[in-house]
């Protein structure tokens, strides 16, 4: 089939504004699925990114359909992860489409994650189709979805289609308008093999699946190919596209989207946005848009029962097979043992990791605070790339601290606009702007810093709003601010799991708080115990522990001693098992109890 | 058989008219299991003890449960036919623990005529409010009479038991209850600060937080029971236990000075020589064991010399004798470490727990286990 008959497109959807009921829509419509299978035929997502609303990877789907000109397209329909933490893998998903579906909600309207989406589609230089989604809702209110398209997404709304996934209206429309707006893909002037990474899956018998949108060449079972970014040589095993099932075929042309099996071993070995090229005629340039993907958000995860350690580490190997994104190294910690250091893409990235830890591989875990990436300008011009406090040069050789800022949407009701505000401000943010959405919600565009979303801003939105907020964010590079080291020290030594990188502002309040926890789980001691907040050597906040007044048995007679001994030894053995700060012990419990807390 | 011969004996009656929700004690409170039956088998179960030990005993101590809840037959029964199954010519501390509500003058002559001439009286407090929150049957006044029938009756070695730091209790309510004490001037006094011991109410009501613990005001009680006792002229012996001069008890040393004991009755403990063991703690089965010709022992233990040392050292440290420093040598530097923290203090070539290291006797004892 020629490749002015090809189309490749990917939909923007919030949660639950119909993405996946309208992909099953398609499916069915173009008989790529039987009907009776089209329930529950689509593209399967782990349990816990259903908890989350949101589907990091679906596979890519490949259907044919006959149009109204008589003519039989092919349609690729890939998926994007909908979440800024993976805002690399959605730039790579949009390079590998000509155009994109933007689904609103009739009833709900545009959304957060909407904007944020439908900025990095126009940056790819996308065909946006815009579709009104669920009309046949009683309260849908399609003037003023109309406007929102114009105002925020500014795309004209006359080019809305009107639909519901979940009757059936529109479908056809849809599919006309991919056929018709969307322009094929481009042809190239050489033949030579130029085929984008933009996803990849680990299978263990057959190693690593490589999706692949081909973009010039073909490809087919027996080939030599290699990556450009590392020049790795690989033969070919099999192609194919999917169907939503992976289907072999006998190649791969221009402008299809499939997969490509080639003895890879590990995951480790792909990099999304690399391209992969022919050995005998390679091309001499790799496509446009290529980074390494590099964590954003890092923290230590350590295991609860330190004999789990190796299990844990077997864990995130397994899981590092399917997300190369996730990176880890050993590290160990005075308060919590041996640990591993972990980078993710974001702070959904970071919970869905640790969730699936605790949930498929059954791990008990406790996450330190989370830190981002800080550039760190010596006062002798080095640049450091600092990730952990530890690691921060002492403050006297520092010019300046940037951290990573992020602008920021947020959709809320109108009656939450002022403690939103307010929230913005504790936060550090800057309110850049605002823009009425409908009669009943705002649009807050803020700057602020990435460290700062990090915790509980989401959460905190959701609590104010009633559920009501969205929120999405796009990188915005770094800035300079009054960022101090702030350590907690217990009897003047150290505690390393409670060192973070905060502002100056905020280092008290947080140093207050911090201490404060640690004093009520802190166990009373022989000895009286200081615990101390400190910013380089100033002491911002103390608290203390006073000395254990009374450990005494009142009764111990003939029938007391033995079971008295055992329970002596008890508190003995337990003793042993704290961690010892200084002269101090503490349970490791208490450490997790404030890491919780905070 | 052991070489020497045993110098302290326990006896063990179970029963009690109620349930006090705080004990943890082996009790029965359905009377008639308190048979002739069960009368038999503590007698035969200390002839055969007599022949497997040599039995001379020092001091006799009959605790409970509620030994003054026999009947005046009974004892008359018991007692006169316990003491020809071993040498009694050495007995110098023959003590009965009774409960307030349960003598009458009668039972103090007869106890103190069948050779019994230290009573453990348990009080626990002078104030009506604090015993019905402890589930008591008597009162104070009770306690009052019962202590002027016991002098009566000629008992000059007289201790009563006292609990502080319970649910509800002032400081000053307790400081009453001290100076009462104080003005009747008993030979001896034990002191317990309530403890939560597990499968009791009390403990259930501090998990569902009905009751709160504080390390603070417990430690409070125990200072205003020092100062209290002290000033009243008796001698602070052992972390619960205060004494006039020369009053100590005996027996209750016995343990703490890691010396052979002999226990009769069911839950009672022994030990011997390296040898520690449990009687069962139930009655009916006790008796039936007895009866059948079995062990009567549930729970049986072989000390370490290690260990019995670390328990000699441990409990020593409870008294005011103290331990011997040069028996401390493997732990000395955790010793200095506790003399630096001013809980221990070396008087003459005996190390001793100070004022402040008494409320912290746990924490220094963990170093010998």
């Amino acid at each position: 089939m020629s490749i002015e008959r090809t189309r490749n497109f990917c939909i923007i959807a919030h949660i639950d504004h119909g993405k996946t009921t309208l992909s099953d829509r398609l499916l069915q419509v173009t008989g790529t699925v039987a009907d009776r299978e089209a329930q529950d035929q689509h593209l399967d997502a782990m349990d816990l990114e259903r908890e989350r609303g949101i589907t990091i990877k679906m596979h890519p789907v490949a259907m044919r359909y006959r149009a109204k000109d008589g003519h039989v397209y092919k349609l690729n329909l890939l998926d994007t992860p909908g979440h800024v933490d993976f805002a690399y893998e959605v730039s790579r998903s949009l390079a590998a489409c000509e155009g994109a579906l933007v689904i609103v909600d009739a009833a709900q309207g545009v959304e957060a994650q909407t904007v944020a989406n439908v900025h990095l589609a126009n940056k790819q230089g996308l065909t946006i189709i815009p579709v009104i989604n669920k009309i046949d809702l009683p309260n849908s209110d399609i003037p003023t979805v109309k406007r929102q398209l114009e105002d925020i997404l500014s795309i004209p709304a006359e080019e809305a289609i009107l639909a519901s996934a979940k009757v059936g209206l529109g479908i056809e429309e849809i599919l006309e308008a991919v056929i018709h707006r969307i322009p094929a893909p481009k042809k190239w002037d050489d033949e030579k093999v130029r085929a984008l990474v933009f996803d990849s899956t680990f299978d263990s018998y057959r190693g690593v699946v490589t999706y692949v949108r081909m973009m010039s060449g073909s490809l087919r079972a027996g080939d030599g190919v290699k990556m450009m970014s590392n020049n790795r040589p690989y033969e070919v095993k099999e192609v194919g596209v999917f169907t939503p099932k992976m289907e072999a075929r006998e190649k791969l042309e221009p402008g299809d989207t499939g997969y490509v099996i080639a003895n890879i071993k590990a995951s480790s070995e792909i990099k999304i946005g690399d391209t992969l090229t022919g050995t005998k005629f390679p091309a001499t340039q790799p496509l446009p848009g290529f980074q390494e993907i590099q964590p954003m958000v890092f923290s230590g995860v350590y295991p609860i029962n330190t004999a789990d350690f190796e299990h844990l580490k077997a864990a995130m190997a397994k899981l590092q097979l399917n997300d190369s994104s996730f990176v880890y190294q050993a590290e160990s910690s005075v308060a919590l043992g041996f640990g591993f250091r972990c980078g993710f893409l974001g702070l959904l990235h970071m919970e869905i990791i640790l969730e699936r830890l605790r949930r498929e591989y059954d791990m008990d875990i406790i996450a330190t605070y989370p830190s981002v990436i800080y550039e760190v300008l010596k006062t002798n011009g080095e640049m450091l790339n600092v990730d952990n406090p530890e690691f921060l040069p002492d403050f006297s050789v520092i010019d300046e601290i940037r951290e990573p800022i992020v602008k920021c949407f947020i959709m809320v009701p109108n009656e939450y606009i002022s403690p939103l505000m307010q929230l913005i401000m504790d936060k550090r943010g800057v309110l850049d702007h605002t823009e009425t959405l409908d009669t009943k919600r705002v649009m807050l565009s803020c700057v602020m810093p990435l460290a700062e979303i990090l915790v509980d801003f989401n959460d905190k939105i959701k609590s104010i709003t009633r559920g009501y907020g969205s929120m999405d964010y796009e990188h915005a590079g770094h800035r300079a601010d009054k960022l101090v080291k702030l350590d907690i020290l217990v009897n003047g030594e150290p505690v390393d799991a409670f060192s973070s990188i905060v502002h100056r502002d905020k280092a008290e309040g947080r140093g207050r708080q911090l201490a404060a926890k640690l004093k009520e789980v802190i166990p009373t001691q022989l000895y009286q115990v200081a615990i101390q907040a400190a910013i380089g050597g100033k002491i911002i906040a103390r608290e203390s522990v006073s000395a254990m007044r009374k450990d005494v048995t009142a009764k111990c007679y003939g029938g007391d001693i033995s079971r008295k001994r055992k329970l002596l030894e008890k508190q003995k053995e337990g003793k042993k098992r704290m961690k010892s700060i200084g002269k101090v012990n503490i349970p490791q419990e208490a450490f997790i109890e404030v890491l919780k807390s905070s | 058989m052991a070489k020497n011969p045993i110098r302290h004996l326990y006896v063990h009656i179970p029963f009690c008219a109620k349930l006090c929700p705080y004990c943890s004690f082996h009790v029965e409170t359905a009377m008639r299991n308190k048979s002739q039956r069960f009368l038999d088998a503590l007698l035969i179960e200390i002839e055969r003890q007599a022949g497997a030990f040599k039995i001379e005993p020092e001091t006799i101590y009959f605790g409970g449960g509620t030994p003054s809840a026999l009947s005046l037959s009974q004892l008359e029964f018991l007692l006169p036919r316990l003491r020809e199954r071993f040498d009694p010519g050495r007995l110098v501390e023959f003590t009965f623990e009774i409960n307030p509500a349960t003598v009458s003058a009668e039972k103090a002559r007869l106890l103190r005529a069948l050779g019994v001439n230290r009573i453990s009286m348990g009080v626990q407090s002078w104030d009506d409010s604090v015993l019905k929150t402890l589930g008591r049957a008597h009162t104070a006044a009770q306690s009052q009479r019962t202590f002027d029938t016991l002098r009566e009756a000629g008992f000059d070695n007289i201790n009563i038991d006292l609990m502080f730091a319970i649910p509800g209790q002032s400081h000053e309510q307790w400081m009453r209850t001290l100076e009462k004490t104080g003005a009747l001037q008993p030979e001896h006094v034990s002191a317990y600060c309530l403890t939560y011991e597990e499968d009791t109410e009390f403990f259930r009501k501090l998990q569902t937080r009905e009751f709160a613990q504080d390390e603070n005001r417990d430690a409070d009680f125990y200072e205003i029971t020092m100062d209290a006792l002290g000033a009243a002229g008796y001698v602070h012996y052992e972390v619960s236990n205060y004494a006039k001069p020369g009053r100590e008890s005996l027996h209750n040393f016995a343990y703490w000075d890691g010396r052979d004991y002999l226990g009769i009755g069911p839950s009672a403990f022994s030990t011997v020589g390296a040898q520690r063991w449990q009687n069962v703690p139930d009655s009916r089965d006790y008796a039936d064991r007895i009866f059948a010709g079995d062990s009567t022992a549930s729970f049986t233990e072989q000390l370490s010399d290690a260990t019995k040392l670390g328990e000699t050292l441990a409990f020593g440290l409870r008294t005011n004798r103290g331990v011997p420093v040069s028996a401390i040598t493997p732990w000395r530097e955790q010793m200095r470490e506790f003399r630096e923290l001013g809980l221990l203090e070396n008087s003459n070539g005996r190390l001793v727990l100070t004022r402040k290291g008494k409320l912290m006797a746990d924490a220094v004892a963990e170093a010998f286990v």
